[in-house]
């Protein structure tokens, strides 16, 4: 009898703490038509920009006193974002305001939940740089504000160049100098490597090849669109080039999850070059390394980099909250607020106009080679936003994953994509 | 015995008809409410899911036995399907022949023996994300702790994580590491389960340890190994954390595992309707393998 | 001839490396805690810190969300076990001793429901809690985690192989399935109850995708959760996440020690046997 009485007891007790744990949920915002608009902003970030962001949130309340923006961040971070606002999506329960992959947003544009923003009066799409602009719109509407702006430039390492007599990369330099660089600066003995390129396969690991794709003549997409645009000498001739690259030994292949090891690298001056977006020169500053910037090197003309922005996409809870997020966005993604979290952010200005401000010269000196990167949006192209990039960006990343560890032909290996891409773009899709 | 037995009061009549049918399923009851209940609605969404062409943030359309048809050509799969076979080919008897070992150890008194067993228990509790940092590390190629005692062993340095042709046997150590606790403890309990007169008996009757090991102890722990077995392979089918710990799939796919492929189907490349049918077809397979599993115990007990 | 504890067992040859092999990565993580950023990002990687750094530590306690973090863990973990003990033991008993029709069929069922990736099952899962109101609540955590085939998997195997001589006479001295199972079969299950106790805090416990699925607000956050507000996509706090990972580690280590005293006592307790 009494152990009865005891499953019965812990039996209640289980039913007891369940419906406390369920009572003490978390509300549940409406926002209602012409009361205070609460809205949820889900950034993504961490650390110094979340901080920075932070203020931000507590700054547009105060100043706006019609829309409230929670300071719940969401619990996911930028690399989840897609999975937790997918599953919100179809479950009905999604933030208004998420902070969005470039790569990712012609997808997340065949949902209907995501606003578009063509006609919106709070965002002037034309205020800011074409390659955010480009991010942002797919199929001729704006679908997106631009958050983030970065490019690829090659960041030196002065000590290990100086070290071993090679003089620093200028702006005039080429594809051929970077390769005999990278083979001069590489010391096994001291185990030095002259550079590095991401192995995993995914989007970092293909973005860095758009370049050289570019300079070379060739596109992602071809004309039409219907077809892929480096198939042929720019597709080639450019993974020749990694393919030449690695057999000298001079590139440290990065399998590690996130390509972080790349950074330590770096960092440790164990790596003479990197080439990196200017998020990392904070962390350069930190580990106190003596580094310079260089534009990408050329073939024979453009130094076309690529950019790789992000940005903040606003779904759509209903007209009063839509309309409040626009708001919001427009706000935060104005010059002044722009320059305010552009250091902790690790951007780029994402608009011209924010280089007109007061600040912005203490921002520009507050990270050396920072103008160098700046500078070099004028040469960034950025990726097309279609709904089959992933595909060719994983087609893309196996062929060069097969060049880095020298395991295919150039040739084949680029066929081999090519014909991936190509089926890709030719699903009619869902 | 029997006088007791007649003595009992005669069987309520629902009982005589449905057996011990109503109190098993209250038993029962909870377990296969939540379980089942909670699995209904995912099985059935994923099972519609995939007939359609779908990325989870347009309607998308259906279509049919399309991605059926599909996946029988996928090499990308056929490799997946490759890879979880290798991994789990080698992790179960791995992860139960050291188990074993182990625990015989550990199940002596000698001193030490409480941090021992502690130590041993310590990998099992640390999650995947720090195994996989902690692995990177110990791994890598040029700073690695592994290839700097292989330097000192004079055997030449690995590729390990980052060679396309050992990353996928480093996953299997890593997760030998962090799983053969399991094992450990299962065969602990079940050494200190082994009636001690039956050791005691065959000792007496002369045997040495390695008899006694083989004779007497091991066909004891026949059930055990068998639910190890199931257990841990259930385990190595479902490997994904570790994987996205540590490699991402690379390099060069090396190390894409069923479970990892159906993520990058459904959530890189946005085709998720593609992925619920090989994860359909995978299951398919797998309840086919136990059902002739089943069906075989059955005539072989049938015919012994 | 009675065993007893040698000078020098050969075994310490085996267990000595295995047992270092084992707890160093561990310990690494310990003192990687101690260290400052720039010295963990420092490649080829140190084992000692250069100094005491607790800059790790301080921004992990000092986050103001942080104890909530730690309670919600510990919440759910705790409920997870005991409904699990509970659940999984009338379950497991009934597969293993009580018949009835469709036990195969539901057992079978039960295991099955593990075949389906995590990662397809958990939008539809959400939209469950979304449809019942408990997105960003403990509730949400808790509720699939009630009982796991795993765990009825194990009590059934526990209990097939417990000799039935007991079972049979309790039920001849006339007591019921019920009463068999909490006055016999249950105090003789100890080591695998200890067993499914150690192994459900520890899946709870370290769960991440589900939470960060599932919840939204600070609060709320389990620990693993949290500890992921430290790693950016750029940048990461890697003396905070190691010590985070310390705290998370903490509980189960003292699950697991406590677990591990069943096995001991079990040695012991022989009066049990036979």
């Amino acid at each position: 009898m009494a152990s009865r009485a005891r499953v019965l007891m812990t039996v209640v007790a289980l039913a007891a703490t369940a419906l406390i744990a369920v009572s003490c949920g978390g509300d549940d915002d409406d926002g209602g038509s012409g009361g205070k608009a609460k809205l949820t902003f889900w950034h993504g970030q961490t650390e110094m920009w979340a901080d920075c962001l932070a203020t931000q949130i507590a700054e547009f309340n105060r100043t706006h006193k019609n829309i409230e923006v929670s300071s719940d961040t969401g619990g996911v971070v930028a690399d989840r974002m897609l999975q937790k606002v997918t599953a919100g999506l179809q479950a009905g329960n999604y933030p208004d305001v998420a902070y969005v992959f470039g790569s990712d947003l012609a997808n997340f544009a065949k949902s209907d939940k995501l606003v578009d923003l063509t006609d919106s009066d709070k965002i002037d799409i034309d205020a800011f740089y074409p390659a955010g602009r480009d991010a942002a719109t797919v199929d001729g509407r704006v679908r997106a504000v631009p958050a983030l702006i970065d490019n690829l430039a090659i960041v030196y390492n002065r000590k290990l160049f100086k070290e071993a007599g090679v003089d620093f990369p200028n702006d005039d330099w080429t594809w051929d100098d970077f390769r005999a660089t990278a083979k001069q600066l590489t010391d096994d003995a001291r185990g030095i490597v002259g550079t590095g390129w991401p192995g995993t396969g995914d989007e970092d690991t293909t973005w860095r090849i758009w370049p050289l794709v570019w300079q070379l003549g060739g596109d992602i997409l071809s004309e039409d669109g219907d077809t892929v645009g480096f198939d042929g000498a720019s597709g080639e001739g450019a993974l020749s080039y990694v393919r030449d690259l690695s057999a000298d030994g001079s590139v440290y292949i990065d399998t590690s999850a996130g390509s972080e090891r790349m950074n330590q690298l770096f960092q440790s001056n164990k790596m003479a070059m990197i080439a990196t977006g200017p998020w990392n020169l904070p962390d350069f500053v930190d580990a106190k390394v003596d580094y310079g910037v260089a534009l990408l090197p050329a073939f024979q003309g453009e130094h076309t980099t690529i950019a790789g922005p992000d940005v903040w996409a606003i779904f759509d809870n209903g007209e009063n909250r839509a309309k409040a997020a626009e708001e919001f966005v427009g706000w935060l993604t104005s010059a002044e607020q722009n320059l305010t979290c552009a250091t902790q952010a690790g951007s780029l200005p994402t608009r011209e106009d924010v280089t007109k401000l007061d600040g912005y010269q203490d921002y520009v000196n507050s990270l050396p080679g920072l103008t160098k990167f700046v500078d070099n949006l004028q040469n960034a192209q950025v990726r097309p936003t279609i709904a089959e990039y992933p595909q060719i960006s994983q087609a893309m990343g196996k062929a060069i994953g097969l060049m880095l560890f020298q395991k295919a032909e150039p040739a084949d290996a680029l066929q081999d994509a090519v014909d991936k891409s190509n089926a890709a773009l030719r699903v009619p899709g869902p | 015995m029997s006088s007791e037995a007649a003595a009992a009061p005669p069987r309520p009549l629902a009982k005589r008809i449905l057996g011990e049918t109503p109190s098993a399923w209250v038993f029962v009851a909870p377990a296969a409410v939540i379980i089942v209940g909670l699995a209904i609605v995912p099985i059935g969404w994923s099972l519609v899911l995939s007939f359609r062409a779908s990325d989870l943030l347009s309607p998308g359309h259906s279509v049919g036995f399309a991605n059926y048809d599909a996946l029988l050509d996928d090499p990308d799969l056929r490799s997946a399907v490759g890879h979880t076979l290798v991994f789990t080919g080698l992790f179960v008897p791995l992860s139960i022949v050291f188990g074993l070992l182990l625990a015989i150890a550990l199940n002596r008194p000698i001193r030490l023996i409480g941090f021992y067993r502690t130590a041993i228990l310590l990998p099992f509790i640390a999650s995947t994300a720090v195994q996989g940092v902690l692995f990177s590390y110990i791994f890598d190629e040029r700073f690695g702790v592994a290839n700097a005692v292989l330097d000192k062993l004079g055997i030449a340095r690995q590729g390990f994580l980052g060679d396309p042709d050992q990353a996928l046997l480093v996953i299997v150590l890593i997760a030998l590491w962090g799983g053969v606790g399991f094992s450990v403890i299962i065969y602990l309990a079940a050494l200190q389960d082994v009636p001690r007169d039956l050791v005691d008996a065959a000792r007496v009757d002369g045997a040495k340890r390695l008899g006694v090991l083989r004779h007497v102890v091991l066909p004891q722990l026949m059930p055990v190994t068998v639910f190890l077995v199931i257990w841990q392979t259930l385990l190595s089918l479902q490997l994904f954390d570790l994987v996205y710990a540590t490699t991402r799939g690379g390099p060069l796919d090396s190390t894409v595992v069923v479970v990892y492929y159906v993520y990058k189907q459904a959530f890189v490349l946005f085709n998720a309707g593609y992925a619920a049918a090989v994860a359909y077809v995978v299951a398919a397979f797998l309840i086919a393998l136990a059902c002739l599993q089943i069906l075989y115990r059955r005539l072989s007990a049938r015919h012994a | 001839m009675r065993e007893r504890a040698l000078p020098f067992s050969p075994w310490h040859l085996l267990l000595a490396p295995a047992a270092i092999l084992f707890a160093l990565p561990f310990a690494w993580m310990v003192l990687s805690s101690f260290m400052s950023n720039a010295q963990i990002n420092h490649f080829p990687p140190t084992i000692i810190p250069d100094s005491l750094h607790v800059v790790g530590w301080d921004h992990v306690l000092r986050r103001a969300t942080f104890p909530s973090w730690f309670v919600n863990s510990m919440i759910v973990a705790s409920v997870t076990v005991v409904s699990n003990l509970v659940f999984c033991s009338l379950a497991g008993y009934a597969f293993a001793r009580l018949r009835f029709r469709g036990s195969s069929l539901l057992f079978a069922l039960i295991i099955a429901t593990l075949i389906i990736p995590f990662q397809l099952t958990m939008i539809p899962t959400f939209i469950v809690m979304e449809r019942l109101n408990l997105v960003d609540t403990l509730a949400a955590l808790i509720i699939p985690g009630l009982v796991t085939p795993l765990g009825v998997f194990l009590m059934r195997q526990f209990f097939v192989s417990l000799p039935r001589e007991v079972e049979e006479a309790a039920r001849i001295d006339g007591c019921s399935r019920l009463g068999v199972l909490l006055h016999v079969a249950i105090p003789l299950a100890r080591p695998a109850l200890a067993t499914l106790a150690a192994l459900t805090f520890l899946i709870s416990w370290n769960d991440l995708l589900w939470p960060v699925i599932a919840i939204n607000s600070d609060e709320t956050f389990t620990l693993p959760l949290g500890l992921t507000t430290f790693q950016g996509q750029h940048t990461q706090d890697w003396a905070a996440v190691m010590a985070g990972n310390v705290i998370t580690a903490v509980p189960v280590v003292v699950a697991f020690l406590l677990a591990q005293r069943t096995f001991i006592e079990s040695l012991t307790s022989s009066a049990v046997k036979g």
